[in-house]
């Protein structure tokens, strides 16, 4: 997947001056890694995600991603709420056992015929990452998928994430703000920053998986990452 | 209306298995109201003792008499007829537009004046207009009902249509839901309770307009008979007429509507009474 040279500027709405949120942006993810992109919020990480999704039209620039068949994971989990949890997967890959599959791996199986409703936040963004793995996505797009999750079952979901990568490890864009999450999951980390956003910083992680959030070469580069911040 | 953060606990689960008793006593209150109602003008009638306030067993036995011979079901038919044919025409074309006002901006500037407008004019007018315009024709009453509750249903259905979550939207995009799957699984869904309001608003709407249509313009129908009854000085009748169609109308909203309605929305959990 690459993005050569992308622009975006908003216009505010209510006092109309014009904000550049991207300029000549360019950044390249290799087939088979998943790079993370680490950026205080505001500076244009969900921007720069739909516009490799397609759902921001940049003012220039190319982006090439082969039209992949994405998976992807939102902010909030954007489940519909009159269907069953089973049904949310089966419209997105249109395979039942495929479903069944992906809510076992994200320990669901039993929620499989309720409604999202019932659900608590947690298992709600489980059921967007069951989602986004189960229609294999050529593409995985996540977007600061466990900050809106009490710390534990972040922990808990970092390692899910882990664990459904290395089944199927395939192409991957991580947005966060979570230093950590970063190093704990990505092969790259950049480091977004400014206003247009630039990349300030970029890390190889060169950790064999499965990783543990203890590992002290993942701390330090955490530490540094947070410095670059 | 959204209720994506009513999470039920068990308790709602024990509601809906609940038995009868709490059901009949959900009943108790309205039908304590009628009781005292009948009982009320049952002694302003004895009180007064005059021909033109008729005591309740005259009103009930008019009401028997009406039903038992026929006529009731008759007229009610071509009465529910019109306003069916009415409503449906206006709900099609409401859907039509309130989706279009809310999608796109000239849409929504083109037709805004239409539906104050609309919201404005008394259904007593469309009912006259449409008397002198068609006279006797089905498209009388049909036009009228169309009219009258139209305007109400498109700004329903703008409003609904405004308050789809386009988070939603974006999502199906992104795992290419087909036209028809986002139409069928995401639009209907998000739209029903405004199509419901709609619904329920509009038929209201036609029932009023249809009344004053069959007393101008109509050779038959419950309004046509409601004119009569009021020629002939004989209130019990008209009494009658009008609690017979209330009570049909009732059984609509609440048998057929509210059930419909819950059953789309179960997932809301949300208990309604
Ligand atoms: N649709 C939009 N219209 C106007 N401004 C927007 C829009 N989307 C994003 N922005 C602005 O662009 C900037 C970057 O937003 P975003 O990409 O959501 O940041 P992040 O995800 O890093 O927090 C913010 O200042 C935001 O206000
Ligand atoms: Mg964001």
């Amino acid at each position: 997947m690459r993005l050569e040279g992308i622009g975006k500027t908003f216009v505010d709405a209510r006092s109309g001056t014009p904000q550049q949120v991207l300029a000549d942006f360019s950044l390249t993810v290799e087939p088979g890694e998943l790079v993370a992109v680490v950026g205080a919020s505001g500076t244009g990480k969900t921007t720069l995600l739909h516009v490799v999704a397609g759902l921001v039209q940049p003012d220039t620039g190319t982006v090439e991603t082969g039209d992949p068949r994405l998976g992807i994971v939102f902010q909030q989990p954007r489940l519909l709420d009159w269907l069953s949890v089973r049904e949310n997967i089966t419209l997105a890959c249109h395979d039942g056992a495929k479903a069944d599959e992906v809510l076992a791996a994200v320990g669901l199986t039993e929620y499989a015929g309720s409604y999202p409703t019932v659900l608590s936040g947690g298992q709600r963004q489980r059921v967007a990452v069951a989602r986004a793995f189960a229609v294999e996505p050529d593409l995985l797009l996540l977007d600061e998928p466990f900050s809106a999750l009490d710390e534990l079952t972040a922990r808990k979901l970092r390692l899910l994430l882990q664990d459904l990568w290395m089944q199927r490890p395939r192409t991957g864009l991580l947005v966060t703000h979570n230093p950590l999450e970063a190093a704990l999951l990505a092969d790259r980390v950049i480091v977004l920053a400014g206003r247009p956003a630039r990349i300030a910083a970029e890390y190889r992680v060169d950790r064999e998986r499965p990783r543990s959030a203890e590992d002290p070469h993942l701390f330090e580069l955490h530490s540094q990452i947070v410095a670059a911040l | 209306m959204t209720a994506t953060d009513v999470r039920p606990g068990p308790v709602a689960a024990a509601v809906a298995k609940a038995p009868h008793p709490r059901r009949r006593l959900r009943f108790l209150p309205a039908v304590l109201f009628l009781v005292l109602l009948a009982a009320a003008w049952q002694l302003m009638a004895t009180l007064l003792d005059f021909v033109l306030v008729p005591g309740v067993p005259a009103i009930v036995t008019e009401m028997v008499d009406i039903v038992s011979d026929g006529s009731f079901l008759d007229q009610l038919g071509i009465t529910v007829l019109r306003v069916g044919l009415g409503f449906a025409l206006a709900f099609v074309v409401a859907v039509v537009v309130g989706i279009a006002m809310g999608r796109n901006e000239f849409a929504r500037r083109f037709f805004e004046p239409a539906v104050l407008l609309g919201l404005t004019i008394p259904g007593l007018v469309w009912a006259l207009l449409c008397v002198i315009w068609f006279g006797i024709d089905l498209v009388n009453p049909v036009a009228a009902v169309a009219l009258s509750s139209a305007p109400a249903l498109m700004l329903q259905i703008y409003q609904g249509t405004r308050s789809v979550d386009p988070d939603l939207l974006e999502m199906a995009h992104v795992y290419r839901f087909s036209r028809r799957v986002t139409l069928r699984k995401l639009w209907l869904p998000a739209l029903a309770p405004s199509l419901f309001a709609g619904a329920r608003l509009g038929l209201s709407l036609g029932w009023k307009v249809i009344v004053l249509v069959e007393v101008f313009g109509m050779s038959s129908g419950v309004g046509y008979q409601l004119n009569n009854a009021f020629a002939a000085q004989n209130v019990a009748a008209v009494l009658a007429w009008t609690l017979l169609f209330a009570i049909v109308m009732a059984i609509l909203e609440y048998g057929i509507l509210q059930g419909l309605e819950k059953r789309v929305s179960r997932w809301r959990k949300a208990v309604s009474v």
